[in-house]
């Protein structure tokens, strides 16, 4: 599981056998059901980042293995400044640098410019910060990067894999067979002689027997395959239960309540790190009107108690919602919970067409706009290249908001960010929440700095510094940003997609949506 | 028993023309096999010794090296012979060979390559297993046991054709019987060698009050001692195997463990600058001894008789001997490089039984206790059952 140490995430003979022992016999160690803990977004786990390590400005993915223990491929690109030499190394969230391998060179790769990749060996379920450093004349510099490491897929064999080891087994126990037979027969037979027939009947009889113990292993062997399987599937990735309601908002002119409730008990476990804000906020709520997409809301639930989140409901369009609730645990660990709505319809509300905000609540009634979105005031969002994409090639989404005069724009900081931007696939099957620095959470990404200067910030302690705290919460009001946006990130696999851009400018959070095709 | 009252067996024979034939250099294809045996063991410790130390690895590490050699040379060196036996064979190599699917071949060829056909089979499942469900996390797993059975056969193979060349010399009463005897107990040491690695992460000190400990002991050991015992024409056949199997095992630590290592996957756990060894292996001579003694005391009885008196007493001298044993390698006297008692694996927790030095209890009530060492017991005697089955059966084998 996520947050789990790493003495609950079996990494070799010793701890799988002993804890598979303890276990039979009833020994209280805890074994807890890793894979219920979350990852970050839906879809995918990949990692993509764009910053800087020290004066070099970076764009970093991280490709994450389908199953942990296992590799994941970093790729570094230094988009400026001649790196000499690019290290990366990844650490296990709780051990820290410290606990971790020496960092290690990555290797140039071969037609493409400053680009550097490397593999990155994750051995446990659970929050791993990912250092880059990079090493030229003008310096050195060192980025870090949390990225979650979680099994989510199922590998299925390959149907003509299938037959040929079907047909060398075959070819074994055949051999098998033939080889008792022998031995039986002729075995003990002094040179040049001939089996009589009571070495012949034993030999069959061997044979017979060989087959039993061969057909019983081979049962056995089957069952205890189903049973690693079995163990994989527990330990799979699966999103917390949880359910949303709307509660209240009944009688015309009522407050309703938009309320997000994590129902699984493994959200209490003992193992569990308390979460924390990221942008300034416990939870980042995204609701989005099924089936057609074609409304999306942006809120920020505060606790109300240990599983429950309230958040104001704005006047949305009546139907059924699905939640997508983005929170980030105190190691780092990012996840997103999965739940759906129904939006009632509500007298006198009417539900506005366009884009509105609150305070950093915002949200948008509206499909994708074919061209440039209409962001209000006269400004409009341009998507720079509408693809098409392909599924898992890097990519950025690149976008410029223009002023009526056509000049690139200015903008306010929405909670600490340039811009936010949501993908999801129309199935719902991929939700991935996006920055200009990427996809990686900043809380988790400063609170495993935190660690690794000795502050044991951890269960309950979580006092974001001042200086982070305002940064976060976009406090910062002469902060400026460009109108020029770039998101770093790969469509995990083909389909239609949403996206979402949200930016702030006039103190109102405008929303525009957008389609994306990837083949 | 009338083989063991041979002494030493290296006395030359009153045939001195004979003596002189016997005494030619030992047959290629055994050389080889004996070699690929050696070269997979080594590289099988080597190998875990690499995973508990450095962690990372590829599938051209040298100790890899050494298993694909060891499994590639078996399979062309008996490979070979089996061909020149079917097509090129002299009358006299037809007489000494058996059947299979049509070709012919001493027995032990096909038994190796029958083990190297397993560990090639092992190789594309073992990748595939790591794709689907993760990268190395135990010994035991079912592609590793296709890869551990072909092993076990290759050597097994070693063993056969170093038993046919003993069975035959002493047939013949040839003076080699005495160096093919050794070259038997020496491929019985790999075996157990073998056994030992599979079980080794159940049989570690800190589990060495537990049943636990003392039922998977009971599985290959007590077959294979008994194997030995029955089999190996000499005077203390099953702690002769035993030593040999303690001396490759230590030795490989005692060679491994001057060599500067770094882990190079987390969570590190132990300071690690040389590489970590298996420890100090098992003190299955003593309980052997107990053995060999038993087999003499029941050498006129029946096989049953004969492998309760064995088992009963390898076991209880094992139990014995062990739960005092696992204590010293649990103590900080064990600490020292003879022993090598605190080479613990990179992530080992500095909380766990086993650095902490204390012992870890998997049963919790006494009837656990006493049913776990029940059965463990009549494990022990099972095997040693099949055991002295085998070894009778070896005592046979001239193809």
């Amino acid at each position: 599981m996520g947050e789990l140490d790493a003495d609950g995430a079996p990494v070799n003979a010793l701890s799988m056998r002993v804890r598979a022992l303890a276990r039979r016999a009833g020994l209280a160690l805890t074994v807890i059901a890793c894979a219920l803990f979350g990852s970050a977004h839906v879809g995918t786990t990949d990692a993509f980042f764009d910053g800087m390590a020290g004066p070099f400005p970076l764009r970093v993915s991280v490709r994450m293995p389908g199953v942990i223990p296992g590799q994941a491929q970093i790729t570094v690109r230094v988009l400026e400044g001649n790196a000499r030499q690019v290290l990366v190394q990844a650490a296990q969230w709780n051990v820290g640098t410290k606990g971790a391998p020496a960092p290690e060179p990555a290797g140039l790769v071969t037609g493409a410019a400053n680009t550097w990749s490397a593999p990155l060996w994750l051995m446990t379920r659970s929050s791993y910060m990912v250092n880059v450093t990079v090493e030229g004349p003008a310096g050195r510099g060192t980025v870090t990067l949390p990225v979650v490491a979680q099994s989510t897929s199922r590998l299925g064999m390959d149907r003509w894999m299938g037959y040929g080891l079907a047909t060398l087994g075959a070819l074994l126990v055949g051999g098998l067979l033939t080889l008792v037979g022998s031995a039986v027969r002729e075995g003990g037979l002094p040179p040049g002689e001939e089996p009589d027939r009571r070495r012949r009947t034993r030999a069959r009889v061997a044979t017979s027997v060989a087959a039993g113990i061969a057909g019983l292993a081979l049962l056995g062997g089957a069952r205890w395959w189903e049973s690693v399987y079995a163990t994989c599937e527990r330990y799979m990735y699966r999103p917390l239960a949880s359910v949303g309601e709307v509660r209240g908002g009944a009688t015309p002119g009522a407050p309703a309540t938009l309320r997000f409730r994590v129902v699984d008990s493994l959200f209490f476990s003992a193992r569990q790190t308390p979460l924390m804000p990221d942008h300034g906020k416990l939870m980042h709520l995204f609701a989005v009107r099924e089936p057609a997409g074609d409304v999306l809301a942006h809120l920020h639930p505060t606790r109300v108690d240990s599983a429950s989140f309230d958040a104001p409901l704005p006047p949305l369009p009546p139907g059924r919602y699905r939640l997508f609730a983005d929170v980030v645990h105190e190691s780092g660990l990012a996840r997103t919970l999965v739940a759906t709505a129904d939006v009632p319809a509500r007298g006198d509300r009417s539900a506005p067409k366009g884009f509105s905000s609150a305070g950093d609540d915002a949200w948008l009634a509206g499909g994708p706009s074919a061209g440039d979105a209409p962001l209000g005031d006269g400004l409009r969002l341009v998507w720079e290249d509408r693809g098409p994409f392909v599924a898992g090639a890097d990519t950025a989404l690149r976008f410029t908001v223009r002023d009526s005069a056509g000049a690139v724009a200015e903008l306010e900081p929405y909670m600490g960010m340039g811009a936010h931007a949501m993908v999801m696939r129309d199935d719902g099957s991929v939700f991935v929440h996006l920055h200009p620095m990427g996809t990686i959470s900043m809380a988790a990404q400063e609170r495993l700095l935190r660690r690794e200067r000795g502050d044991t910030a951890l269960h309950g302690a979580d006092q974001p510094t001042p200086a982070a705290g305002d940064a976060h919460a976009g406090h910062a009001a002469d902060v400026r940003y460009p109108g020029t946006l770039t998101f770093p990130f790969a469509f995990p696999k083909a389909g239609t997609y949403r996206v979402w851009v949200q930016l702030k400018r006039g103190g109102a959070v405008r929303t525009a949506a957008f389609e994306a095709r990837v083949r | 028993m009338e083989a063991r009252s041979i002494p030493a067996a290296l006395a030359p024979t009153a045939e001195g023309s004979r003596a002189r034939t016997g005494a030619a250099a030992i047959p290629w294809p055994l050389a080889a096999t004996v070699f690929a045996a050696t070269s997979i063991i080594v590289g099988l410790i080597w190998d875990i010794s690499w995973h508990i130390s450095i962690g990372r690895d590829t599938s051209w590490t040298p100790a890899h090296m050494g298993i694909y050699l060891g499994g590639t040379l078996a399979g062309f060196a008996n490979g070979f012979l089996v061909l020149k036996t079917t097509f090129r064979g002299t009358p006299a190599e037809r007489a000494e060979s058996v059947r299979f699917w049509g070709f012919r071949g001493p027995l032990g060829a096909f038994v190796s390559i029958w083990g190297a056909g397993a560990m090639l089979t092992s190789a594309p499942f073992d990748d595939w297993w790591h794709n689907a469900y993760g990268l190395d996390v135990e010994i035991l797993s079912p592609p590793h046991t296709v890869l551990l059975l072909g092993i076990l056969f290759v050597i097994g193979g070693a063993c056969i054709t170093a038993l046919k060349a003993q069975n035959a010399a002493e047939a013949e009463g040839s003076g080699r019987a005495g160096t093919y005897r050794a070259i038997f107990a020496y491929a019985m040491g790999l075996l157990v060698t073998m056994g030992a690695l599979a079980i080794w992460s159940d049989t570690r000190p800190y589990i060495g009050r537990s049943a636990h400990f003392y039922l998977y002991a009971a599985v290959p050991f007590p077959l294979m001692l008994a194997a030995a015992a029955r089999g190996l024409r000499m005077r203390w056949p099953a702690t002769t195997v035993a030593l040999i199997y303690m001396l490759v095992f230590a030795g490989m630590g005692w060679i491994l463990q001057p060599w500067p290592a770094t882990p190079k996957l987390g969570p590190i756990r132990q300071e690690i600058t040389h590489m970590v060894t298996l420890s100090f292996p098992l003190l299955l001579a003593v309980p052997a001894f107990a053995m060999d003694l038993a087999a003499r005391a029941v050498a006129k009885r029946g096989a049953t008789l004969q492998a309760l008196a064995m088992g009963l007493a390898f076991f209880a001298v094992l139990v014995g001997v062990h739960w005092w044993f696992n204590a010293f390698m649990l103590s900080p006297l064990s600490h020292n490089p003879f022993f090598m008692g605190d080479h613990y694996p990179y992530e080992a927790s500095p909380q766990s039984s086993w650095v902490r030095g204390e012992f870890l209890r998997l049963e919790r009530t006494t009837a656990d206790v006493v049913r776990g060492f029940g059965i463990a017991a009549l494990v022990a005697v099972v095997s040693t059952r099949i055991g002295v089955a085998w070894g009778n059966w070896m005592r046979t084998v001239r193809r």
